[in-house]
């Protein structure tokens, strides 16, 4: 195989380029060099924005001589306030607003492809976060609204009977008090699966109650139609929950969709070539970013043969 | 566009930078032999430098120690030496992350201590240049002329400058004097496979 470029170097060019642009505005064919130089290697790409952040960074070095005007005026102006805070008499309603005011704001969490983040939500309930999904959270004083709008969380709710915790997908509506509980967003609605307490589910775009749904239950719940019956399957929520620890665990699913599920971990994806294959059964315990290791496996298990071009891992038939 | 670059390289150094020889420490823990934690720590800069946007990431540690670890394991993955222990050392990440950083708690005045330390600690031609160009703002034009150099030695003096920030950086400059450093990851200059 080709050498391959040691850090040390990528670095030693990284640093000499950022100098470079240092002295003035980098000529047109300096531009075009380094950006070929750039794309040869997404470790050049690091090196780069490290040595340029750490050459940016020491320009704080500049409070140390010239311009300490910008600093004495912020402190001026803080003073300024203060004092007016301080005439006023609500000095300390102030301080507390100002605790408390970034907690009703509301927070964005995404995950990229193949990601997935555990978070803290500053009510003490903690998200996992799945792959390539989009959370949107705010605490209000009477209500925990969470709105995904893609993709799938799990969620372990602090215990708080005044302030609801309401998962809102399209016109799905999940709400718990204190529980532990999953929400997916599919085409034309949600799956939900409980671990621990009690959640009441309904969709918005239909009239009738919401369906309670208890611990080791899960339920499909249609945008249009609203809630099925809740189905009991305690180890299957389990097993489906094991992205949480970046696993896969198939007990019997069909190759086709072990494969789709593979392929929402990961941009490689596997296809599968031949109808006659998608409905084989398997077994398996897999991590969610292995996928090529999982078509192998699988093939293998069938006498199929995998190749792997680009972002296509493809699964074909043996002879 | 640029704009954008911009913020993100302010934010870097701001954010990642103070975390990286934290993230450096973890990774030579985990990876032992089934990977390069240079290689991986310029990676992950990559993945950060290429942020559609760092508004919803509300602690840049614990996210460059996350971006830090999926990139070593997706190294682990190409390389096909998929150690069960490596990879539940990788997993054993959380434990890290709820560590509250110096650094956090510290704020801009402790960040300007530590620039200054950094550029006090730069070989002397090294450490007048950084400050001329730096605390007084001069560009490297104007430091060869006052130093009676050619601009080429300001270049090369800065180049020898910014490495040795870059590696301060890497070891953790602020355990320098307590730890005895060696195992210089830096200067080596290893070629793999």
């Amino acid at each position: 195989m080709i050498e391959r470029e040691s850090a040390a170097d990528i670095e030693a060019q990284a640093v000499r380029w950022v100098v470079r642009a240092d002295q003035g505005e980098l000529t047109l064919a300096e531009r075009t060099e380094l950006d070929a130089w750039l794309t040869g290697d997404p470790r050049r790409q690091g090196a780069h924005a490290r040595a340029e952040a750490a050459w940016l960074m020491l320009d704080r070095a500049k409070a140390l001589g010239g311009a300490p005007a910008e600093r004495s005026l912020s402190e001026r102006g803080r003073m300024g306030r203060r004092r007016l805070l301080a005439g006023l008499g609500v000095a300390a309603a102030a301080c507390a607003a100002i605790v408390i005011a970034p907690r009703l704001l509301s927070a964005r969490y995404g995950t990229a492809l193949g990601e997935i983040r555990r978070v803290p939500l500053s009510d003490g309930s903690m998200a996992a976060i799945n792959t390539d999904t989009v959370l949107d959270v705010t605490m209000r004083p009477r209500l925990r609204q969470v709105k995904l709008d893609k993709g799938e969380a799990w969620f372990q709710v602090a215990k708080d009977p005044q302030r609801p915790f309401v998962v809102e997908s399209g016109p799905v509506r999940v709400r718990a008090v204190g529980t532990a509980f999953s929400v997916r967003r599919r085409e034309g609605g949600c799956d939900v699966l409980v671990t621990e307490g009690v959640v009441e589910a309904w969709s918005q775009d239909v009239g009738g109650a919401p369906r309670r749904v208890g611990a080791g239950e899960r339920i499909f719940v249609s945008d249009e139609v609203g809630p099925a019956n809740p189905a009991v399957a305690p180890i299957d929520i389990t097993r489906n929950l094991a992205w949480r620890e970046g696993q896969i665990v198939l007990d019997g699913e069909a190759f086709a969709t072990a494969a789709a599920e593979f392929n929402r971990y990961n941009a490689r994806k596997i296809v599968i070539a031949d109808d006659s294959m998608a409905d084989e059964k398997l077994v398996g315990w897999f991590r969610t970013n292995e996928p090529e290791s999982f078509a192998r496996a699988a093939a293998s298990s069938f006498g199929g043969k995998v190749t792997v071009r680009g972002d296509v891992i493809l699964v074909e038939a043996g002879e | 566009m640029q704009d954008g670059r911009g913020r993100i390289v302010a934010w870097l150094g701001r954010e990642i930078l103070p975390h990286e020889a934290d993230v450096r420490a973890w990774l030579r823990r985990s990876l032992a032999a089934a990977g390069d934690a240079d290689d991986v720590i310029q990676e992950t800069y990559c993945r950060l430098a290429n942020l559609a946007s760092i508004d919803h990431i509300e602690n840049p540690r614990a996210y460059f120690f996350q971006a830090a670890r999926s990139v070593a394991l997706e190294q682990i993955r190409r390389a096909r030496v998929v150690r069960i222990e490596t990879v539940t050392q990788i997993d054993a990440l959380n434990v890290e992350l709820d560590e509250p950083s110096p650094e956090r708690i510290a704020g801009g005045r402790r960040e300007l201590a530590r620039v200054q330390r950094l550029i006090a600690a730069l070989p002397e031609r090294c450490r007048r240049i950084f400050e001329m160009r730096k605390i007084e703002g001069l560009p490297q034009r104007e430091i060869a002329r006052r130093m009676g150099v050619t601009e080429h030695v300001v270049e090369n003096e800065s180049v020898r400058g910014l490495r040795a920030i870059l590696a301060a950086l890497a070891e953790g400059e602020t355990n320098q004097d307590a730890v005895p450093r060696r195992s210089s990851s830096h200067d080596r200059t290893r070629k793999r496979r």
